[in-house]
Formats: C-alpha cells, sequence, structure tokens
C-alpha cells in the first residue's frame, strides 16, 4: 500500500510485514503495512532522578527552557541546530528516550567551550549536566561511548607502555588500527612514512609541523621514533601504574 | 453627623472596607448573603495563602473580629441588596430583609465565584473521580489532612496540574478570555504542600505560560522546580481519557516542545480553576447600573478616573474579585482604599 506524503513520515514508523495477523485477523497482503504512533505514551522518571540525584546534575531542575545556552552555543549555531542543550535537558527531565536517541549522532558535540554554563540565567551547570546526560545514556546502554573514546584508550595504552609520549607509534599505530596498510622496515619493524597507505588529511596534518621545524628538531625526532628513549625504571613503574588505574577503573 | 455608607460583600475586600470605615468613626452597614463573614476563602476552607503562605483565619479573623465588635458597623447577615433609587449622596437602599436605610456611598465587594469546569467537558470533571479541582486539593488538606485518589482512597503516585481551566478561553460560551492571575502561583504552592508531605509523589504542572508575577516567580515558580523537583510541562491538556485496563487517567496533549502528541498515565488530576463573576457581583451591577465587561461580566472602573476602585456612577466604589482576578491581600488593601475613599465622599469629619 502507497503512502501518501511520505516525507512527513520518519522512516523508523514505517513497518512493513510480508504476513501480518492482527486480533486473529489476516491482513497479509494489501494491508500489510503499518505506521507506528508518534505518541508519547509515558515518561521514564527513573532515567530523570539518576542524573538529579548525581553530584554534578541536580542543578537540572533549575532549568525553565529559556534557551540562553542554546542561543549562546557555537555547536547549536554553526555546526547543527539538531545539538540543542536546553531541548536536551527538558527530554531527560522527562525520560523521552527515544527522542534523545535520535539525536546521538550530535550529542557528543560539544566543544566544552562553558558559554552555556557562565550564562544561564537560572544558575544550571548546562555542560555537566549534559556529559551527566551522556554518562547515564552510556550506562543503560541508550548511546554509543563517544568515539574519541577510543583514540583516548589508545594513547593511555601508549604511553603506559613507553612511558612517555611517543608520536611515531601513537600516529602510525593508530592509522593501522584504523585499518590502513602500513610499511614497515624489515629490521627494526618501524613504520616507514608515506609509503603505505596514508590518509590524504594526515599528510596535510604531518606535513604542515614538519616544514617548520628545524633539522636538528627533526632528526632527533627520526631518533627517537626509531630508538626509543627509555624512562628510568619503567617497567616497575608501569606494572604498579596500571594495577592503581585498573583499582580506580580508569582502564580496563 | 455624616452619612452612612453601604458595604455588599463581607469577603476580604468588603471587609477591609468596613474594618477602615468603623476605623473612621463612619457609620457602617455591611450586608453578606451568607451566613457568615469572610468571603470564599472562609466559606470554601482554603488551606494556605498565597503569597504568605498563611491560613484564612490569621489573615482574615482579626478584620472579622473587629468589624464585628466595632460600634459604628452594623453587620446584616442573610441579607442581600434588593433595590436602589436616589442620587449621589442619598441613596435609598432596600434589603432583602425589608430594611430600607439611606447612605451617602456604597462600597460594591461582591466577589468572585471559580469556575464550573463541568463546562469543559473533555476535562472528564465529574465522570472520573479522580479528576478534582484545585479547590477540592484544598479542602483535602484543610478538612482531612491527607492527599488521596477519591477513586479508591489510596495515595497518587503522580498528579498531574492542568492549568488555565476557565481561562484564556472563548470556546463553548466561555468568555472568559482574563487570565486568573493566581493559578500558577496557587498551584506551585499546592505542588510544593504535596512534595513536602509525600516526596515520592511525582508532580507535573502543564501550562501555556506560567504567570507568577513580580516577587512570586521565585517562591511558587523557581522553588518548586529547583527544590522540590515538579516538573513544568509545556502543553495545554486538551482531553483526559480513563483506562479501565490500569484503572489510570491519561491526559492527552501536544507536548510543544517535543511538538509531539501525548497521553501519559496519572493518578490525580488537578483542574486549576479560572475566576469569574459571582451571582451577587452581576445582580448587584444591574440595581446600581455599574459597567461591565461585555465578555466577563466583571464590573470596569470609571474611564475617566486612574484608579481603579472608582465605579462609573459617582459615589460608587468598588474593590476586590467583582471587578477581577485579584489576590486577597490586594483585595484587602482595594477595599481600605474603597472605604476610605467612601468616607471621603460622605464628608466624614475623621479625628484619631
Amino acid at each position: 500500500m502507497a503512502i501518501h506524503e511520505r516525507s512527513l513520515v520518519e522512516p523508523e514508523r514505517i513497518v512493513r510485514k510480508e504476513k501480518l495477523v492482527i486480533d486473529g485477523v489476516d491482513v497479509s497482503g494489501d494491508w500489510n503495512l503499518i505506521i507506528l504512533p508518534r505518541v508519547i505514551n509515558d515518561y521514564d522518571l527513573d532515567f530523570a532522578k539518576e542524573i538529579i540525584n548525581s553530584p554534578d546534575g541536580k542543578t537540572i531542575t533549575q532549568c525553565y527552557q529559556c534557551s540562553y545556552c542554546t542561543a549562546s552555543c557555537p555547536v547549536h549555531n554553526y555546526w547543527d541546530e539538531r545539538f540543542n542543550p536546553r531541548y536536551f535537558i527538558y527530554l531527560a527531565m522527562l525520560g523521552l528516550i527515544d527522542e534523545l536517541q535520535k539525536r546521538a549522532d550530535v550529542m557528543w558535540r560539544c566543544v566544552s567551550c562553558h558559554k552555556c554554563t557562565h550564562r544561564c540565567p537560572k544558575g544550571v551547570l548546562v555542560e555537566e549536566v549534559l556529559k551527566v546526560i551522556l554518562r547515564t545514556m552510556v550506562k543503560k546502554g541508550l548511546i554509543d561511548e563517544y568515539p574519541s573514546k577510543k583514540f583516548d584508550k589508545f594513547f593511555t595504552e601508549s604511553v603506559l607502555e613507553y612511558g612517555r609520549i611517543e608520536d611515531g607509534e601513537l600516529l602510525f599505530g593508530w592509522i593501522e588500527k584504523r585499518g590502513y596498510n602500513v610499511v614497515k622496515d624489515p629490521i627494526l619493524r618501524k613504520p616507514i612514512p608515506f609509503l603505505g597507505e596514508t590518509p590524504e588529511w594526515l599528510k596535510q596534518l604531518v606535513m604542515k609541523p614538519i616544514k617548520s621545524m628545524n633539522i636538528s628538531f627533526l632528526a632527533l625526532k627520526t631518533k627517537h621514533m626509531l630508538f626509543h628513549p627509555k624512562t628510568k625504571s619503567w617497567n616497575r613503574f608501569k606494572q604498579v601504574l596500571r594495577k592503581v588505574m585498573q583499582e580506580e577503573g580508569a582502564i580496563t | 453627623m455624616a452619612k452612612s455608607v453601604l458595604v455588599i460583600g463581607g469577603g476580604p475586600a468588603g471587609l477591609g472596607a468596613a474594618r477602615i470605615l468603623g476605623r473612621l468613626g463612619v457609620p457602617t452597614i455591611l450586608v453578606e448573603k451568607e451566613d457568615r463573614l469572610g468571603g470564599s476563602p472562609v466559606l470554601n476552607s482554603y488551606y494556605t495563602l498565597i503569597p504568605r503562605k498563611l491560613k484564612p483565619e490569621q489573615v482574615l479573623g482579626p478584620y472579622i473580629k473587629e468589624v464585628e465588635s466595632n460600634p459604628n458597623v452594623q453587620v446584616k447577615l442573610k441579607t442581600e441588596l434588593v433595590a436602589c433609587k436616589g442620587e449621589p449622596g442619598s441613596y435609598k437602599v432596600t434589603l432583602s430583609n425589608g430594611e430600607t436605610h439611606e447612605v451617602g456611598a456604597i462600597v460594591v465587594a461582591t466577589g468572585f465565584e471559580h469556575f464550573d469546569p463541568r463546562r469543559k467537558g473533555e476535562l472528564g470533571y465529574g465522570l472520573y473521580p479522580d479528576v478534582i479541582t484545585n479547590l477540592e486539593l484544598e479542602q483535602m488538606f484543610s478538612k482531612e489532612g491527607r492527599l488521596y485518589r477519591p477513586s479508591n482512597g489510596q495515595l497518587p503516585k503522580r498528579v498531574a496540574f492542568v492549568f488555565c481551566v476557565g481561562s484564556r478561553d472563548r470556546q463553548l460560551g466561555v468568555t472568559n478570555v482574563h487570565c486568573c492571575r493566581y493559578g500558577c502561583a496557587l498551584s506551585g504552592l499546592q505542588a510544593m504542600e504535596i512534595k513536602q508531605r509525600y516526596p515520592d509523589v511525582d508532580v507535573f504542572c502543564y501550562y501555556i505560560d506560567v504567570r507568577t508575577y513580580g516577587t512570586w516567580e521565585y517562591p511558587f515558580y523557581w522553588a518548586p522546580q529547583e527544590q522540590y523537583g515538579v516538573r513544568y510541562i509545556r502543553g495545554r491538556i486538551a482531553e483526559i481519557t480513563y483506562s479501565p485496563a490500569d484503572g489510570r487517567l491519561r491526559v492527552k496533549h501536544e507536548d510543544t516542545i517535543v511538538q509531539r502528541p501525548a497521553e501519559v498515565p496519572m493518578d490525580l488530576v488537578v483542574l486549576v480553576l479560572g475566576m469569574e463573576p459571582s451571582a451577587g457581583t452581576k445582580k448587584v451591577a444591574k440595581i446600581l447600573g455599574l459597567a461591565q465587561d461585555p465578555n466577563s461580566k466583571f464590573l470596569i472602573p470609571s474611564e475617566e478616573s486612574g484608579s481603579n476602585i472608582v465605579s462609573n456612577k459617582p459615589g460608587i466604589f468598588i474593590a476586590g474579585a467583582c471587578k477581577g482576578p485579584i489576590d486577597i491581600e490586594s483585595s484587602l488593601s482595594e477595599g481600605e482604599a474603597a472605604g476610605a475613599e467612601a468616607a471621603v465622599f460622605v464628608g466624614a469629619k475623621v479625628t484619631v
């Protein structure tokens, strides 16, 4: 069956079934299509309770929806209007999870400029509240973890391994992890820049600082890339640090 | 000796007028159609008054006591104005008990009555026992001291306040295009009273605007949200239905912030009633020839005067809720102002 004005119906509300029986009546064939209603049937107040009861989320109750925060928000104004802190607060207070999930792709895009928090006439800590909403959603499995968290984990592992930030290891290790083919020299098994696949954005990102570096610094960097400088007694310290971080829940 | 003043109505405005007239030594006749003084707050057993969170007897008790004991004031209960002849300065009034008096001035303080929510059939009042009015909620607290669902006597898990019932509405012959002024603030107060006693009850306020004007903003809008977690949801409830499956009500509305229709379960729904001129106000307006608003039938002040207690008839002053929604403390002060104006009009020589 055709739907008139399909553009007005969100795709996720259209259900089409090969075989459909309603109240014992077989309506397969022409009548196999259902458009789910838009009606809000209930609030999830347990979701809101978790935010209100957390120390950094309790100011959410102070919001009166004036939208001072959203009007000030650079992400909303210059990137995507679907990022709307004022609206996220309203949805979270009522626990309208499906509406929050519709914006899951933009919800992580806060740049933490804190304009919202500094300007809020009601003293809502908007940026913090937003992070609590996201944290609660992750905890309840309602949203995927922020993509950059994956890099954060890789970064932490790299620092734990070498006791310092190894730029080369980090960069090429990461692009290898992302699925690019990296060419390595046969002896030291170190990646050779620009021989394998390198994303265009990365070429530009790397070339810009290299062009402005002086020769001795560049030589030092290359030396460090091939022969990692050791942090003193790192192996023992690493074990202790890893144990503490595991106990704190910072790494798994 | 100065001529006497007739005060019509024994509510807050009438009491304010009679008390100041008595204090100024002006002979005063106070007529009240009910069998006791105090007006709506006393007769309808209000629980707590906005904005100062005092009880009706705390606010009106001293007024009633002084009016009843002042020898200058004659209180006539169960009495109404029937007819009025004469001219400004010497009105000849006939009362329902057969007495006639000549008075120099009249203070009209005939008040309001609560909107009858049966006129908004879609809200299910009178049909579903768990749909109650904010007046009934006041009486639940003042008379029974507890909150319950009338259908089963149990504590509700969720309470919804439906703002603007019979206010800002020109549908179905309802000509209440005015705002009731007190509803938002009283709902905030009632919501806090519920949360203070039963912290686990979730309270929702369905609003079009929240009009807790002036200094009422913090105590009756911010405090319920910030201190008690009362939720304010933007959307006017258009229909209340009942689900036999779970025995709960459904409030049908569009959430205008989410822009989606909603039918949310509630255990107790409180209708926030608007104000209309009382039957007495309409009757007195006819007898005295006072100007009325064509829609609401509330009395309207003289067009020439900047003061809102001066009526279109010289020597007749209007005070309190007979000329539009008003809170109790303003009613008292308007009554006092009207009383003082009336004393001046009859040429009272004041020596205090």
